[in-house]
């Protein structure tokens, strides 16, 4: 399907012959009065012109994830008249994504995200060509859906898509502009742009995603927007800059390869930037701030854009490299015995029936999860803390009492079990392990239980009105 | 090597501290989103002076994030880039502004 390392010099010969005398015959055209009309305010801008229109009306854009990233990207892109633009999300839209995402409505519950955006942006511009592609992208479609597209903006959720955009977008040559946001914080950066061909190293070219992340973090340390929560203007600013981003590489002809007589050679060099967005919730006063990070360009020894890479297209749909792997997403065992484990079910069971001696109930979460509801008698000792004291308490610098947090529980029968509850099973898990690393089990005579599947499991087994965030 | 510029945002006079900045599950795992260290520190004691005050954080946080210092991108002294002998050679001066940059993959 695709060479490993595909020869510039035809790529470029097609590239001058079909491309660019496409572009001439495009760029004759004139507008219609209702175009002439809608995009005036930004033809008139410095750097845009007619030519920067009429780019951004022949070009076809893609938006994968049609969420808080997506929406607003897509708005824009919308509104400046991209010609064609696909959006990519197999996801129905739901009540909790309301504060953010800003291309649905309460009235589209229910409905594909991608036809709920897509109704929202022919309300905004009814001009452009809108592709709906309604399932998820994954290793067997995404090379036949990227390949439609001349510019790609990421705006999916997980590590594992990203991954595998940028890897396509390499070997198909895509400009990726990739965003991300969680909680209080956003990153924003432009990837393979200008479309450099793999492998190629002759000078500087612009980096992909595996250049800038070389390797994903635990499994259990990425957090999504569903488990650590998102602030709606934090992610919407990212979107935001991801749409002025796409529209600039189009108006601007930074789309086309190096070859093509329309591009733009001068800004080929640039060195691309980490765009840092971050504010502080604690304190009212607190300022939030931009980071304009400069970054390195393409690595030699890159996976997918590097010298000696193996990556081809023909081999992601093949299931090489495997993504869910790669990003431990299958990584959910347990390496606690099950005698160290109890389900929410029989904790409560035991607990009603006066079985359990006196206890101490160790509750994981953050405390803004906390603090809708707990198990009654629960102390919060969130995760990041304990981690934090148990350091300590390794360094000599904390006694093991510290790490059950407030003082009244002290002090503790030796033999008092700890059971450890989180929001969904995994961080108690940690935790156990934490605590009998410690010597907190004192020699057999106290037991350490994780309770399996967290909070999660306690409101489908136990107390189906508790409040689950 | 000092050819990055100083960092204009950290004005702490020749006290010999540097600025780190913890961004997303940086900021998570150490409880704060900066604090000061003493400097000079050259880079490539970076991560474990942050894994003796911050048991683990190196698996957890260090060894996929990114780094910056003065906000330019620096490669840390540890894997098999082309880049590794000038990487070993960046010493963190008094009043650098240095940032730990873990992916962010929600949206």
């Amino acid at each position: 399907m695709q060479d490993k390392k595909p020869d510039i010099n035809g790529l470029a010969s097609s590239a001058r012959n079909g491309v660019a005398m496409d572009n001439r015959i495009r760029s004759s055209r004139s507008f219609t009065d209702e175009e002439f009309e809608r995009y005036s305010r930004q033809m008139i801008v410095p750097g845009m012109g007619k030519e920067g229109q009429l780019r951004l009306i022949n070009s076809r854009l893609l938006i994968v994830g049609a969420g808080g990233l997506g929406c607003p990207a897509a708005q824009y892109i919308a509104g400046a008249g991209v010609g064609t633009i696909g959006i990519v999300d197999g996801d129905v839209v739901e009540l909790s994504n309301l504060h953010r995402q800003v291309g649905h409505a309460t009235s589209r519950i229910g409905m594909k995200k991608v036809d709920s955006l897509i109704t929202h942006l022919r309300g905004l511009n009814p001009l452009p060509t809108y592709v709906p592609h309604d399932s998820h992208i994954d290793p067997q479609n995404a090379a036949d859906i990227i390949s439609q597209y001349d510019v790609v903006v990421d705006c999916t959720d997980n590590p594992a898509t990203r991954y595998l955009i940028s890897d396509v977008c390499v070997l198909l040559c895509k400009p990726l502009v990739s965003a991300a946001s969680v909680q209080k914080s956003g990153q924003l950066i432009v990837l393979n742009c200008p479309p450099t061909p793999q492998g190629l190293l002759d000078r500087k070219y612009a980096p992909c995603y595996r250049c800038c992340f070389k390797k994903p973090p635990p499994a259990g340390a990425m957090l999504s927007c569903g488990e650590a929560g998102i602030m709606g203007p934090v992610v919407g600013m990212m979107g935001v800059a991801q749409a002025g981003e796409a529209i600039k590489i189009i108006a601007s002809a930074l789309h086309l390869p190096p070859s093509d007589p329309d591009s733009a050679p001068e800004r080929n060099l640039q060195q691309p930037t980490l765009l840092l967005c971050s504010y502080d919730l604690e304190s009212a006063v607190g300022p939030y701030t931009f980071r304009a990070l400069k970054m390195a360009s393409r690595k030699k020894t890159c996976f997918a854009c590097g010298e000696n890479s193996t990556l081809t297209l023909d081999g992601i749909k093949a299931g090489n490299p495997n993504y869910e792997q790669f990003c431990g997403l299958a990584a959910t065992h347990s390496n606690l015995p099950p005698e160290e484990r109890i389900t929410a079910a029989a904790y409560h069971a035991a607990r009603s029936r006066g079985e359990l001696p006196e206890h101490v109930l160790l509750d994981t979460r953050e405390k803004e999860h906390f603090s809708f509801g707990k198990i009654d008698g629960a102390v919060n000792v969130p995760f990041g803390k304990l981690l934090m004291t148990a350091a300590a308490v390794k360094r000599g610098g904390a006694s093991t009492d510290q790490i059950l947090g407030s003082a009244e529980l002290q002090p503790l029968p030796e033999d008092a079990p700890i059971f450890v509850v989180c929001r969904r099973g995994l961080d108690s898990q940690e935790a156990v392990e934490k605590l009998k690393e410690l010597g907190m089990g004192n020699g057999g005579k106290r037991k350490i239980m994780d309770i399996v599947g967290g909070m999660k499991a306690w409101k489908e087994e136990v107390d189906h009105s508790f409040p689950f965030i | 090597m000092t050819s990055h510029p100083p960092a204009a945002a950290a004005q702490s006079g020749s006290s010999g501290k540097f600025t780190i900045l913890y961004f997303a599950s940086a900021g998570s795992y150490t409880g704060k989103q900066m604090e000061t260290l003493p400097a000079p520190l050259p880079l490539s004691k970076l991560f474990a002076t942050l894994e003796a005050r911050y048991e683990g954080i190196g698996a957890a946080v260090l060894d996929h994030s990114l780094v910056t210092v003065n906000l330019t991108y620096v490669e840390m002294p540890s894997g098999n880039d082309e880049s590794e002998d000038a990487a070993a050679a960046v010493i963190i001066q008094d009043g650098d502004e240095v940032a730990i940059i873990p992916p962010v993959s929600s949206g």
